[in-house]
């Protein structure tokens, strides 16, 4: 089998993967060929580029049997909770209880991207009032209604306050529909005022201490309901052994995004990179499988950073992304116009930074929940954005609009303005729908100017060292 | 006296007069809309409006926004960039069933009075905080009263100007207009209004109808509940939240079928047969609500969408509402 690492089509991935079960690669129970999904719908694949390592193979098809996962524990009865929009915080909780599993009804809004359109999600928004002025997360209403996807959970869990208004919205209508939902307030975090306790946060934002026993007080709520959900009491071993996990999945994360995001040659793509750090917020369902994904993709970006190797062009110019992208492809764009990303702002970053281990459970993870950067400021947003800017040297920035997105209309030019402030590297906005086909021409054209711009700028350094 | 402006309907005036400042709900300019944002799309009219008349005004001492939606909270990041005005954030939960989320309404009162009194405010004592209650109580009554003798749009109108001036507006509200007789009594539901909204008032009327209940938030739904004496003389600050943070339903709320009961009781009172329901494009909270509300209700109900800048909205409204009216005539 060819270690050469580049990414290759779905159709070359069958072929690779006949040769990886001729040499005997271990296949995890959820393995096979990747061309299998498209069979369930799963059209984007066809026209996705991907990683060509076995570890990547592992991870897409991982992330492509979760709904199986989900109905296999509805069928040995275990607990599924629906947590919405608080990205990473509830998981860490419900994944300490043996019989629940955890998941975001969110993620369906990449199911009209997974399946290009195929699976009428949005018409079925659009039907209930939730039309295309809304985020692509509206696709998880018509999940609710078709059952197609997901099993409905035991109980939804969602936080408000806080969140962007389209979700907050969504989830409402979802309510109305007759969905029962626990809310729980996220508060706006903001600046501690004179004579307040600051507790320093992760990431490195500051808080004032009774925001973050406010917090710990709807944490308190979600812990009693998923407990008489789970009928077992969630005591602080428990949560602090749950804590030490998502820990180790963060701490494998953290290493693979610093190897790749600052090797010379970019030892993983972008797609693949997006994916392992979506594991993050709710473990794909499965938590001890996520540490395996990630420890097998980590050493193989080790081995072919130790060997000098990569997927990419050396000379990729080095983007920073802000925001998910609606539509997985473009992802495979940015690396076609000669970029690779180095630095990425997915809105969950408090799902990546490690939880306190030293403090009580609760208070560890209210500290995390307000650290969520849609809980802050745009300010704050950016000053986080810029620490990571820094960290790995990107040379130009991408934010990457979700149509409709509440947040996403008024930030964008003031994270874009603190940035350029900062560091003087250009900033491109643009707008990713779920499937970009018809104006991909227009979306290419605006990353192969910010590309060009980034090599231009490396030029102009490059004659002003020879001059000095 | 220094003014202080807002416009959320959860930021209690009185609080602010308490501290011896004048509070100032701002009612603001479609005409500003345009202006400020090279990119428009996305961001909702109302905001955008606010945006620009913060950075514009030169007469407030200070500027206070709450996280009742998503916009206003990012456009208090835009204010305090952009403009040298003081500026506050009030965290307005959306949850309201458990204490803690009241709690925390109270705790975000006093800390905007640390706030008022760093803009030369005088931190209240009960007694005049009781004092400016009743006085606020008593003109609130007095608006509600006057409903029953004025044209929609009047009514409509001098609940704003009481949000604008507050008790020192001029209460004269005998003004008695001559009332059409027949007219189709509606309802109208929604977020706030700016200035040129009320020309709907007229048009429904001209059209053969009368809105007898306002649900925007710069209507009756935007104002508190009465003050009880009793509770008032004995926890003020209570009482405060009780009235605003209790009473106040709106879209926003997690869950909020308190707004539906309110609507429902609103409604059957005053014999509504039609409802228009008013909302900004891009403002998700209220479009939302729109299919849910007809799926709710079993009278009719007529969408008006506006973006708040576009001179042919008025003559579609127009139209609109002139057919909606024929349909009930």
């Amino acid at each position: 089998v060819s270690d050469i690492p580049k990414q290759i089509t779905l159709e070359e991935w069958d072929m690779r993967y006949k040769q990886l079960e001729k040499a005997d690669a271990y296949q995890p129970a959820y393995g096979g060929l990747l061309s299998r999904h498209v069979k369930d719908g799963d059209q984007r694949l066809l026209n996705l580029r991907f990683d060509n390592s076995s570890a990547a193979l592992r991870l897409w098809n991982f992330l492509l049997t979760e709904e199986d996962r989900l109905h296999e524990a509805r069928s040995v009865s275990r607990k599924i909770v629906g947590t919405m929009k608080d990205l990473g915080t509830v998981p860490v909780m419900a994944y300490c209880f043996e019989n629940v599993v955890a998941f975001y009804p969110d993620g369906a809004w990449w199911i009209p991207c997974i399946m290009e359109l195929g699976a009428g999600l949005l018409e079925i928004a659009d039907s209930l009032g939730i039309d295309e002025s809304f985020c692509p997360v509206r696709a998880m209403l018509g999940a609710f209604v078709t059952e197609a996807h997901f099993p409905i959970p035991d109980l939804l869990i969602c936080s408000v306050g806080a969140t962007c208004d389209d979700f907050s919205a969504i989830a409402q209508r979802l309510n109305s529909l007759g969905h029962f939902i626990f809310w729980w307030e996220i508060p706006h975090r903001r600046n501690p005022e004179p004579g307040e306790t600051i507790v320093n946060l992760p990431g490195g934002f500051l808080a004032p201490k009774g925001q973050v026993e406010f917090v710990k007080s709807q944490l308190e709520r979600i812990k009693t309901a998923l407990e008489e959900l789970a009928g077992e009491k969630l005591n602080e071993q428990k949560l602090s052994t749950g804590i030490q996990e998502a820990n180790h999945v963060r701490r494998l994360l953290n290493e693979l995004r610093y190897l790749t995001f600052t090797a010379k040659q970019c030892p993983l793509p972008a797609l693949e990179m997006l994916i392992a750090e979506m594991l993050a917020i709710h473990f794909c369902s499965d938590r001890q499988e996520t540490i395996n994904v990630l420890k097998e993709l980590l050493e193989e970006v080790k081995s072919r950073v130790h060997a000098g190797k990569g997927v990419l062009n050396a000379d990729a110019a080095r983007i920073f992304w802000i925001n998910p992208v609606a539509d997985l492809q473009v992802m495979n764009l940015l690396e076609d116009c000669g970029g690779r990303i180095c630095g990425t702002e997915y809105l969950f970053t408090h799902a990546l930074d490690e939880i306190s281990e030293d403090l009580p459970s609760l208070e560890a993870l209210a500290q995390m929940a307000l650290a969520d950067p849609m809980a802050g400021s745009s300010v704050d947003r950016a000053q986080r954005i810029c620490t990571d800017i820094n960290r790995f040297g990107s040379e130009a920035v991408i934010i990457s609009r979700i149509p409709g997105a509440s947040h996403c209309a008024l930030e964008g030019r003031t994270i874009a303005e603190i940035v350029q402030e900062r560091f003087g590297i250009p900033v491109l906005e643009i707008e990713v729908p779920p499937v970009t086909d018809s104006m991909r021409p227009t979306v290419r054209t605006r990353l192969e100017a910010l590309i060009e711009t980034v090599k231009a700028q490396r030029n102009k350094e490059k004659i002003k060292r020879r001059k000095e | 006296m220094k003014v202080i402006t807002y416009t959320c309907p959860y930021v209690p005036a009185e609080w602010i007069a308490a501290h011896g400042l004048s509070p100032s709900r701002l009612l603001l300019d479609h005409v500003d809309s345009a202006s400020m944002f090279i990119r428009t799309e996305g961001v909702c009219p109302f905001v955008r409006s606010f945006i620009s008349e913060v950075v514009k005004n030169k007469n407030a001492a200070g500027i206070i926004t709450t996280t009742v939606c998503d916009q206003m909270r990012r456009a208090f990041d835009i204010i305090v960039r952009k403009c040298e005005l003081p500026a506050f954030l009030m965290n307005v939960p959306n949850t309201w069933q458990n204490p803690e989320s009241q709690q925390l309404y109270i705790d975000e009162l006093k800390r905007l009075s640390l706030f008022l009194v760093s803009l030369g405010g005088k931190l209240p004592q009960n007694d005049v905080l009781i004092k400016i209650m009743f006085k606020y109580d008593s003109a609130r009554k007095s608006i509600l009263a006057a409903g029953e003798y004025l044209s929609s749009r009047q009514y409509a109108e001098a609940i704003a100007a009481f949000g604008q001036n507050g008790t020192d507006q001029n209460t004269d509200l005998a003004i008695s207009t001559k009332r059409q007789a027949n007219c189709v009594p509606l309802a109208i539901i929604g977020g706030p209004f700016m200035k040129q909204d009320f020309a709907l008032f007229d048009m429904i009327e001209q059209s053969g109808g009368r809105i007898v209940l306002d649900a925007t938030e710069t209507g009756e739904r935007g104002m508190c509940t009465r003050f009880n004496s009793h509770r008032l003389h004995e926890d003020p600050i209570m009482e405060l939240a009780s009235a605003y943070f209790g009473g106040i339903q709106d879209a926003s709320r997690r869950p909020n079928q308190e707004l539906y009961k309110w609507l429902q009781r609103e409604i059957v009172t005053r014999d509504v047969q039609g409802i228009i329901f008013h909302r900004y494009v891009w403002c998700d909270m209220w479009h939302a609500e729109l299919r849910h509300l007809k799926d709710w209700t079993d009278l009719p109900v007529l969408d008006i969408d506006t973006t708040g800048d576009n001179e042919t909205d008025e003559y579609r409204t127009e139209n609109r509402i002139h057919a909606f009216l024929e349909m009930l005539q």
